[in-house]
This record gives structure tokens, sequence and C-alpha cells, in this order.
């Protein structure tokens, strides 16, 4: 010892970095990366292995050669960027959608705003919005490739529960079994599949104090009111509480997508108002919009509210009540 | 349910390794150097020169203004200078420098260690010896004691609360004196509450102190069944959170009260005293010995479990002077900490002289303390639930590092405590505290600049 440090207090750190939040993030969203690649198979597994290599080359090649700063890669943000986006894709979509996806999510959302913590929109939803709009054939097409396991399911092809509905009214899903749905559903995007998959994820998030949980169940809560009180009103007409949790996007986008740190609001009334909103505009876009499925519009329009949220809404201060 | 304050807070590991060492009595050194400034407030004004021979507990420095205080002498022997010396951040301070010679004390001052119970009754007579013997608030901010036990006029004190929290980790010196000296210290709680009015007064220990909250209460119930004043008195535990020892938290705790911005504990009827002070108060009442005296922790993660210590220490003697005693400066040492690691001061001079607020020498290792570059703040809102003022440093530090002095003021600045929740927190390692800190001061000159206008 021939120095001593000196610096300001305090003198210790609780450790937990960017790098160990994105990282846990990634871990929260193995169960259900493990179940699509078991249920889809290898074109699943090219999936998430283009996304996620596409995501983190183009972030370390816009670091270095257009940005000319200090490479960002390794906090591990840009591969929950490539994962969440295929965690969005049905298990067909070619391999140069998926790159498209990720030039659009990681090049434009995120690195034109200025890289991690700047953007204003989640970056894999924007990707995903922007392929939905440009490729809805790709990005519609619910047919199931060969998986490592359960061929038996592949009974239903074609459609989602949501866009049964939306083609051919409620009846189209009167015999849906929502047992299967939670462990492995009936179609749709590769995240949706399993629902008890994302949330062990969410779990997890929550034991290692990643996030919060307002906002995630303020937008399940939600949902659930919303629906109840339609179907309440008219079953005949309109889905129910539970078929409206355990379809589509919402537990995928609930738990890892609206969740995102830099996209949604900094304190806990924030969070609920945010969440309050997605899941009215995520409800409104299923019962009357053109689309079936709503939550990443919703996501994406409450990502510009956020300022205005931040603005209004602040922590309660010690001794201003 | 147990109790703690509302709003953020942390946990960091509590690393109480030196807690089993039981206190043991510093030798003399050859020389003592004693700090004017040992207590919040203006330096203390000498009142020996060279060449003068002083007693142990002899005054040496007069108040130099309200909030101000007696310094003592704390060995016997000759004055050799009265001029600057480097205190531990490196800046000069007038020291008293003292060439030790025996150890003979002033008169008037009672070093058996009998427990004296009876409360005086004088209020005046207490509040004059608290002052007189120079004590000082030995929970971090060294404000004098007989101040605090003044509420201004129209102000009534309704709790009494002993801060024995000790929610920095490391330190144990509160913990040791609990364990050791418990009934001084409820003596020295007794005496403040008689000088308040007789209020209630709460001894507040945190709940991985089960030995402390034992023994005190046991002290407590002891000191109620055999004397008279002690009603009233009672030990709470508290849900182990940190910054649980910060007055404002601990009042929170207590009582449920919050202290309005820039106000005083004394506007929600608190008077808030740590336990070490209470232990001070005891003996400069009770057995009208000064203030030159106090317990001090020797620990780190690098020492080895026998080179940890809990020390009784004479004010002024060198930090070098206690490590060298203590074995030396483990070799991993990286930086030296006066207090706790949260709040506590990093020591760039380890020849400075010991103060009444010293209460420890931590050895960090640099892995465990230097800290990692910054990187773009993830705005994960970490370092807001952490703040226990409930304010919101990411968005202080945005407006610090833009100058924008309005929105920092709107937004609080000047309410921070100073803890280190939030820099602690910050998984993007940006420098908040540092930044709030100076933007804090900025404020403050500012809102004290428009009241003296005002006037």
């Amino acid at each position: 010892m021939d120095k001593l440090l000196v610096s300001p207090s305090p003198h210790l750190h609780a450790k937990t970095s960017t790098t160990s939040l994105m990282r846990d993030v990634v871990i929260a969203m193995l169960p259900a990366v493990v179940v699509s690649v078991l249920f889809y198979g290898w074109s699943e597994l090219l999936i998430f292995g283009v996304s996620v290599a596409s995501c983190v080359l183009l972030e370390y090649l816009i670091t270095k050669y257009l940005l000319k700063r200090p490479c960002t890669v390794g906090d591990w943000s840009a591969a929950v960027t490539g994962v969440l986006l295929a965690l969005n894709l049905p298990a067909t979509t070619p391999w140069w959608v998926v790159l498209i996806g990720a030039i659009v999510a990681i090049g434009v959302a995120k690195m034109t705003f200025g890289g991690i913590g700047q953007n204003l929109f989640n970056p894999a939803i924007a990707g995903r919005v922007f392929l939905l709009i440009s490729f809805p054939t790709y990005m519609t097409d619910w047919t199931r490739p060969q998986g490592f396991i359960g061929n038996g399911l592949d009974a239903m092809t074609g459609a989602t529960p949501l866009g049964m509905v939306k083609e051919g009214g409620i009846s189209a899903v009167a015999d849906l079994d929502y047992l299967d749905m939670l462990f492995h559903n009936i179609g749709g995007s590769a995240g949706e599949l399993s629902a008890l998959a994302i949330l062990a994820g969410f779990v997890y998030l929550l034991v290692r104090r990643v996030i919060k949980p307002y906002i995630t169940l303020s937008i399940l809560a939600t949902v659930a009111i919303f629906s109840g009180i339609f179907w309440a009103v008219n079953p005949a007409e309109y889905t129910g509480p539970l078929f409206n949790l355990l379809t589509g996007g919402i537990l995928l986008g609930s738990v890892f997508m609206a969740t995102d740190y830099v996209t949604s609001p900094m304190s806990n009334l924030g969070g609920v108002i945010f969440g309050v909103g997605i899941g009215v505009l995520t409800m409104l876009i299923r019962y009357f919009g053109a689309y079936p499925e709503g939550v990443s519009f919703a996501i994406l329009i409450m990502n510009s509210m956020v300022p205005l949220i931040n603005k209004w809404c602040h922590s309660r201060k010690y001794g201003r009540a | 349910m147990m109790k703690t304050f509302s709003i953020g807070g942390i946990h960091p590991a509590d690393s109480k390794i030196s807690k089993d060492c039981r206190i043991e009595v510093l030798p003399l050194p050859s020389k003592v150097f004693i700090s004017m400034a040992q207590h919040l407030g203006a330096p203390a004004v000498p009142v020996v020169k060279a060449g003068d021979k002083v007693k142990a507990g002899q005054v040496i420095a007069e108040p130099a203004g309200f909030i101000s205080a007696y310094v003592h002498s704390s060995v016997s022997g000759t004055v050799k200078s009265v001029g600057p010396r480097k205190d531990i951040a490196g800046n000069n301070m007038v020291h008293v420098e003292i060439d030790v010679e025996g150890d003979e004390w002033a008169d008037g001052i009672d070093l058996s260690d009998k427990l004296v119970t009876e409360i005086p009754e004088d209020v005046k007579a207490i509040l004059e010896k608290i002052k007189l013997n120079g004590v000082v608030g030995l929970g971090g901010a060294t404000f004098p004691a007989h101040v605090k036990l003044c509420p201004p006029p129209g102000k009534k004190a309704e709790c009494l609360i002993l801060n024995g929290a000790e929610c920095e980790p490391y330190l144990t010196s509160d913990y040791r004196i609990m364990l050791e000296r418990s009934r001084e210290i409820v003596v020295g709680a007794a005496i403040m509450k008689h000088v308040l009015g007789g209020c209630r007064t709460v001894i507040g220990i945190e709940e991985n102190k089960p030995e402390a909250i034992r023994v005190m209460s046991e002290a407590v119930a002891e000191l109620q069944k055999s004397a008279k004043g002690y009603e009233g008195i009672s030990v709470m535990s508290l849900k182990k959170k940190y910054p649980q020892g910060g007055e404002k938290q601990l009042i929170d705790a207590v009582m449920g009260r919050q202290v309005k911005s820039m106000g005083l504990p004394i506007d929600v009827g608190a008077v808030v005293q740590n336990v070490a002070t209470s232990l001070a108060v005891y003996e400069a009442v009770q057995k009208n010995m000064p203030l030159v005296t106090n317990v001090l922790t020797v620990t780190g993660d690098c020492l080895p479990a026998d080179r940890q210590h809990n020390y009784k220490f004479r004010i002024g003697m060198p930090l070098s002077y206690v490590a060298e005693y203590a074995g030396g400066v483990p070799e991993q040492a990286a930086k030296i900490i006066s207090g706790g690691p949260m709040m506590g001061k990093a020591i760039a001079n380890p020849d400075a002289a010991t103060v009444k607020g010293s209460s420890s020498l931590l050895y960090l290792t640099a892995a465990q303390t230097v800290r990692q570059a910054e990187s773009a703040c993830i705005r994960c809102g970490k370092c807001a639930d952490a703040c226990p003022m409930g304010l919101e440093p990411f968005l202080l530090n945005k407006y610090a590092r833009n100058g924008m002095m309005d929105e920092l003021e709107e937004n609080a600045v000047q309410d921070c405590i100073e803890c280190g929740c939030c820099l602690y927190s910050c998984p993007a390692n940006i420098p908040l505290l540092d930044i709030i800190r100076i933007a804090k001061g900025d404020v403050i000159r500012i809102i004290r600049g428009r009241a003296a206008q005002k006037k």
C-alpha cells in the first residue's frame, strides 16, 4: 500500500450493473425460448440465432464505425433486444425478414436515438411492428413447423385464437382448451406459446428485483376488468377475461416489453398509469380494431406517452405531504 | 410488524465482523494533537499556549459562538505547540499539541466506575455541565448536545429518541457500548428526558443486534425498578434497513412523523441523540467527566479475525498510532475510512488526529471500493426507489449537469441527506451523490441568499 484512495462517500456499491440486469432479463426469457424451440424445432432456433447475432453485430458496427463511440454490446442489452424480437415473430419467418427486423430495432429504434437509455420506443417492438406492417403475410403465417416434441398438437394451423375471433366471431373459439393454452398455446409468435414459461420469467425478474410488478399487474388487471365488463354484458359478442389473458402477446408484452426500463415511466404511479393505458388500448384494438391483436401497438403508443407521464408523476417525498 | 422508515432505503450486507470484540483501552501515546474543530459549527478558540502544563479533562479551548463547543485535554502533560496541523482530509486546522507526562486528571472528575443513578433536579445545572464538558452528538454530525436539548421557545419535545440503530455496515462501537455500558446509557437517557420535561423516550435498535436489544431492555427494567425518573423509557426493535440511523428516518420509524423540508426534528416534537452521546451525557453530568474519550472500531474484510478491535481512545491520538497499535495497515487496504462505508470520510492523511466523533478505522480493498466506469443511465429508477427522502436522483443528476437551479430546488435537492443510497444502487455507476452534493450546496446558498435579501 503506497497511496491511499480518497473519494467522496459512499465507499461501497451494490455491484448490480447494467450488464447483470440485462443478463438477468435474458435468463428470465430462457424458459420461453426453450419451450418455443422444443415445439417449433430447427427453424425457431435459426430465428433466435439470426435475431440475436444481427442485433449484437449491428450495435457493434454502428458504435464502432458510425458513431465512433465505445462499444456497448458488452452490456447485453442488444442481446435482450435480439431474443425479444425473436420471441415476437412467427416460427416460419424467413431469416432475411428477421434481419430487417433487427436493423429496424437496433439501427433505427435504438441507435439513432443515441443507444441504450436514450430510445423512446422499445426496439424489439418497433422492429416487430415494422415487420407486421411491411410483411403482413409472413407475420401472420401461423403454420407450425416440425418441432422436437409435441407433433400431435398441430391440429389447428393458420390462425391464432385472436385471429379466429376476428374472422369468425366468438363461436370459432368455443372449444378452446385453456389448460392447453397455459402450457403450450395454440398458435402465435414463438413467445406466445406458453403462458407458464413467461410467468416463470416474471417470477424470476421479481425475485432478482430486476423489475417491480406494478406495470405488468396493472396491464393484466386492466385487460381482465375491461374484458370482464364487456363479456358480462354480452358473452355472445365479446371474449372473456381468461381468454384475453392467455391468448396473444399480452403476457409476453406485459412481462418483458412494457417493463423495459428505458421506455417505461420512472415512478410506481406512472407505471400503473402506463399499464392501464396499455391494457385499455390492447382491448380496444382486440374488440374494435382492424388487427386481431393490439399489444404491440398499445405499448408503442404508451411508450410515446412516457415523457408526459414522467413529467406529472413524481415519487412521494419525505416531509412534503 | 416491526417498524422502520417508510420511504426508500437499501439493504447492504451488515458486515459487523468486530461485533464480538470487547472494548479495549488504548495505552497513552507520547503525544496527542487535539483539534479545535471537533464539532459542527465554529472551531473552538484555544486558551492554552506552548509551555503550559495541562491535566487530563482540563479546558484547553472555548466555544467561539452559540453553535460551538468546549474542548478539553485528553491527557496530562505540557503543551508543545498551538498551531495548524493537517486533519484527515489534509486541510489545515489549529491543533493543540501536548507531550504526554503521566496520567493526572483535573480536579472534580469522578474516575470511579460506580454507577450513579440519581438524576439531579436542576435542569439549568445539567445543561451547564453538558455544555462545559464539551458534549457533542456522536452519531456523526457532532452537533453540540446542549443546543439540541434546549428546544426554542414555543416548541416542546414529545419524544426523545436514542439512536442505537448503527445502520452503517462494519461499525460496532455503538453496539459494544450498548452491551458494556448499557446502564450508563440509560441513565444518560433519563437525564436528557428530565431536561426535556419528562417526555416519552425510545431507544431504537435494529433487529440485527438482538443482544443489544436484550441487554438494553434489561438495563431499563432494572433501573426502573431501583431508581426514580426512569419511567417512560422503552426499547424499540426496528427492521434492519439503511439509513435507519438517519435522524429524519429514525423519527419516521419511531414516531411515524416526518420533519418538513429545511425544518428541525423539534418541529415534530422529536429530539434524537445517539447512544454514545447518551453515555457522554452520563459521564458529563454524573461524573463531571468531559468528553475526551470515545470508542472506535478497527475493522475490514482484509483484517484477520484476531485483528478486529473496538478501542476506547483518548481524543487527539493520531490515527496512525491507533493503526500501528492494532498491528499496522493491512497490505490489501486501498482505502481507509473514518466512519461507516456509506457516509464516512476517506482518510487522506493517516497521520491526522482522532476527534470526538471518530468512530472507526475501516480498511477497504480495491475490489470493494474502486468505482467502476460510468455508463449511460438506463432509467431503471433504482436510485429513486432507494432514496429515503423520496427524491429522484436521476432527475437531479440531469438538472445539475445542466445547471438548472430552479428545477433542482423544485425537485428538493436541498432535502438530500447524502446517505449514498442512490450511488450505491446505480447499475450504471453514475456518480449521482457526487453531483447532487455539489448541486445541493449551490441551491442551499441560493435559498439562504434569498432569505437574507428578504430581511
